[in-house]
């Protein structure tokens, strides 16, 4: 198997893409598609993995620094990474790279390089900058073609098959075949204006490995940090004085409140970078006079935490009640049972049964001062926004 | 569908165009960014969010007292304002401005653009 490196992609496909497929990053004009190849190009270097990654739409220099923009250091990988330059040519451009496809516009001159490095290498990941690119400068049919021969080869020769396609208007016979034939795997990348939902996706088209998953994922492109996962909102709610700003700045790498007082009067609000993921946190108020504004926030959430301070069953009714108003019934949530480390604090279980919580809702103990339980809640909550384990 | 993003980027690039227009910036009712032409776009999701409870609590203040909802909610502070106007029911939209900027024009520019937005969104 070899991982994409794409949070979440890897777990979805099974562990990654096994020796000997192929798979397509299929996307729409406009969205941050190339990363995706460059992800894993990079994750193969660091996990030990040999790699050829051809490029077609710039100079390798170019290709050089974006890789250093996401914070991904090749140099230290080089003997383990071959480019291939399918653009110097191109542009009559002298090149200092190893492998070069003479004439960029005959796919003869790449079927050259590539048939070659196929049964020189040990198994490897080779990645196409730019499928499209080729396509364009050699012709459809030709270099479909080509590839149907190369991921042929590459089944043989246990290599991994990586491109990168951008999907112009190609005739409706190349794009069909495209995204039933040719390749093992289609992952498809685009945009979405949603409701108030703005972002880019990626869900998995086609992937003759595993069970065909129909979800897709709202990504965002990080400089330095490559692709994450994006969950615009979660909601953290409860009664007052239950640990609500205190856990969101304990999650938070930064997060503000507007506090007076000592009680939040407006909100807190936070941004999660964690494990793949990066995401935005809305606190609410506890206090039931800021109920209009609880509502107000509490729309397009993801998921919701709500914390509780767990000597305090007295405010377990106002708990529940604020699942109400937030509308969170319906939602994955998760219950943090806050402030263990003082005497008297119910356990979670006892939590659970005063709450009569449906099994599948997880209580997570936290002392949230601490950072304690934090990042376990919000690992749980994410499992069950993205529907994993 | 990127249609709605071009189009929204075009309005809030308008926006920016005015003198003394430092950031505009699309929100949802509820607190999420939706586009923004902003330099510092650390600050924008919580700016986005502070924004959306504002206008929401004033709307809740004046309509509680029967006085009709507000028609935007102007910040002044110490070096620039800041505006918030509704556009629709779902949006929202931000403006900073310098201290400089002439507000009147800025106004009348940013209520043609929420009636916009409302239209592009719905
Ligand atoms: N002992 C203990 N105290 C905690 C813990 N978490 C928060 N606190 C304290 O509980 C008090 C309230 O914390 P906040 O985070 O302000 O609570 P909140 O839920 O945001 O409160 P409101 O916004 O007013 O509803 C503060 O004094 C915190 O220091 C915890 O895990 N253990
Ligand atoms: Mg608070």
């Amino acid at each position: 198997m070899v991982e994409t490196g794409i949070p979440k992609l890897d777990e979805i496909l099974g562990g990654g893409i096994p020796k000997g497929k192929s798979l397509v990053y299929y996307s729409q004009p406009g969205v941050e598609g190339e990363v995706f190849g460059m992800q894993t190009v990079y994750n193969t270097l660091k996990s030990g993995g040999n790699c050829v990654f051809v490029v077609s739409s710039t100079i390798p220099d170019i290709v050089k620094g974006l890789f250093k923009e996401y914070g991904w250091d090749i140099d230290e990988y080089k003997d383990r990474l071959c480019l291939v330059d399918a653009y110097n040519p191109l542009i009559g451009a002298p090149s200092d790279e190893k492998y070069i496809v003479a004439n960029p516009d005959s796919i003869e001159s790449f079927n050259k390089i590539i048939i070659d490095l196929i049964k020189e290498l040990p198994p490897s990941t080779i990645v196409f900058g730019s499928l499209s690119t080729i396509m364009d400068l050699c012709g459809e049919k030709e270099t479909i073609e080509a590839v149907r021969n190369w991921n042929k080869m590459a089944m043989l020769y246990n290599h991994v098959l990586v491109y990168n396609f951008t999907v112009w208007p190609y005739t409706n016979q190349t794009l069909h075949l495209i995204k039933e034939e040719l390749f093992n795997a289609v992952i498809s990348i685009g945009s979405i204006a949603e409701r108030v939902i703005f972002g880019q996706y990626f869900g998995i088209l086609k992937s003759d490995w595993t069970k065909e998953t129909k979800k897709s994922m709202l990504f965002r492109v990080l400089r330095p940090g490559g692709i994450k996962l994006f969950i615009p909102k979660i909601l953290v709610t409860g009664p007052f004085d239950a640990g609500k700003s205190t856990f969101v700045h304990a999650l938070s790498t930064r997060a503000i409140s507007v506090d007076r007082l000592g009680t939040t009067i407006a909100m807190d609000h936070g941004h999660v970078d964690y494990k793949g993921f990066s995401a935005d946190i809305f606190g609410t108020p506890g206090q039931e006079r800021f109920d209009p504004i609880i509502k107000l926030l509490s729309g397009e959430s993801m998921g919701v935490i709500l914390v509780v301070d767990s000597t305090n069953p007295a405010d377990f009714v106002r708990a529940k009640h604020m699942l109400d108003i937030t509308k969170s019934y319906g939602l994955p949530y998760v219950v943090v049972a806050n402030k263990q480390d003082m005497p008297g604090a119910l356990s979670p279980e006892e939590i659970r049964e005063q709450f009569n919580l449906p099994d599948d809702v997880p209580v997570v103990s936290a002392v949230a001062k601490d950072k304690l339980g934090v990042f376990e809640a919000f690992e749980v909550l994410i499992d069950k926004i993205t529907g994993g384990t | 569908m990127a249609d709605t993003i071009d189009m929204v980027d075009k309005l809030l690039a308008d926006l920016k165009n005015i003198g003394g227009v430092e950031a505009s910036i699309a929100a949802s009712r509820d607190g999420l960014l939706i586009r923004a032409n902003m330099p510092k776009e650390k600050f924008l999701a919580s700016l986005a969010a502070m924004s959306a409870t504002m206008l929401g609590a004033a709307e809740t203040a004046t309509t509680q007292v029967e006085k009709g909802l507000p028609t935007r909610v102007i910040v002044e502070s110490e070096y620039g304002r800041l505006i918030i106007v509704g556009a629709g029911p779902k949006a929202l939209l931000i403006i900073l401005a310098n201290s400089n900027s002439s507000l009147g024009l800025i106004l009348i520019e940013l209520d043609k653009s929420a009636k916009k937005l409302k239209e592009l969104l719905k």
